[in-house]
């Protein structure tokens, strides 16, 4: 199959019809979008901060308990980005913000799987400081997933183009 | 009215309409405050309603510097987003039922917070009458009562910020 024809075939799927007939699935998915963001951005400040080294009252334990709100939050916008995508891949997939914020967000997922991969967890349970390799993902995770944000809220300004420049 | 239609057309107005840039740019702000604010909110709430019971209540203390810096965020890029189609904002229903809920949803923040500047003291009185016990904050139905509210205010209103998008701009001047 080319290209095209797999772009077809998803939009053909009975999921996107149903949104593109619906009055309201679409701004509903929008409203999940921006709730799951939230989530995601108030676990991520928590997590990540504590890991750089700020809000040191808060033993290393307590705010890595935030981190199930990052991935609800991470699946609900998965699961409504699909939605989004369904409806129109022809917009979504030829976009260059669409493909970068794709791209950035397996960078920050393969990041965030890294740091779980090494235990790092586990480990730091019991610290009250982290070193430099934690250091350094926490900034990482900060920085990509804010990066992801900007592009989604770019990305319709980015409709009908193929490239940034 | 004549002030609004005034508005709209100066350049300023024109610019954020209709630019390339303008509005996305607005946009990026607004969406990363209300990341900081509603998210921040939504994490202090969980905690009040029984969440991560170890983490020590005071550290929100800071984090609230990071909250209303979000909300500071969005009240210029909301100022913003504003100006640059007041008539349409005017006349949306759903553009006045956020803002009630922004005020509500800001005034729980600030007693919220308030209780925090006050001291170790203040917080064990917000929390209640049971106070610290092996580092564990109990926590008072009114304090509770203030973390679902605040949760509610600012779900209402990033639903009835999505429907402003959904309303039909009046005719262009």
């Amino acid at each position: 199959m080319t290209e095209g024809e797999v772009l077809h075939w998803i939009k053909e799927l009975p999921l996107g019809a149903a949104v593109r007939e619906s009055r309201w699935l679409f701004a509903m998915g929008e409203t999940l979008h921006f709730i799951g963001l939230s989530l995601m951005v108030g676990g991520l400040l928590i997590v990540d901060l504590r890991l750089l080294g700020f809000i040191r009252s808060v033993p290393m334990r307590a705010a890595l308990a935030f981190l199930p709100f990052v991935i609800v939050g991470f699946l609900i916008n998965l699961a409504t980005g699909i939605e989004f995508f369904v409806t129109d891949p022809f917009m979504y997939w030829p976009n260059p913000a669409f493909k970068l914020k794709l791209t950035l967000i397996m960078l920050a997922g393969l990041n965030a799987v890294v740091f779980m991969v090494l235990d790092h967890r586990h480990k730091l349970a019991l610290t009250k400081d982290t070193g430099a390799y934690v250091k350094v993902a926490a900034g990482l995770s900060l920085s990509l997933w804010l990066c992801v944000l900007l592009l989604g809220r770019l990305l319709p300004a980015f409709e009908g183009s193929t490239s940034f420049f | 009215m004549e002030f609004l239609v005034w508005l709209e057309q100066t350049d300023f107005s024109v610019w954020l309409r209709e630019s390339d840039w303008g509005h996305p740019i607005v946009l990026c702000f607004h969406a990363v405050g209300m990341g900081m604010v509603v998210g921040i909110s939504l994490m202090y709430s969980a905690r009040i309603l029984g969440y991560a019971k170890d983490f020590p209540v005071s550290a929100f203390d800071w984090l609230f510097g990071l909250a209303w810096f979000g909300f500071a965020m969005n009240t210029v890029s909301g100022v913003l987003l504003f100006v640059g189609e007041p008539r349409r904002l005017m006349d949306t229903p759903a553009f006045w039922i956020k803002m009630i809920l922004i005020v509500f949803a800001g005034l729980t923040l600030w007693v919220l917070g308030k209780a925090l500047d006050a001291g170790p003291r203040e917080v064990v009185r917000l929390a209640g009458s049971g106070g610290i016990s092996s580092g564990e904050v109990i926590v008072s139905p009114n304090a509770r009562v203030a973390a679902i509210l605040s949760a509610v205010f600012w779900l209402g209103a990033i639903i009835s910020g999505r429907l402003i998008g959904y309303t039909i701009a009046p005719p262009p001047l």
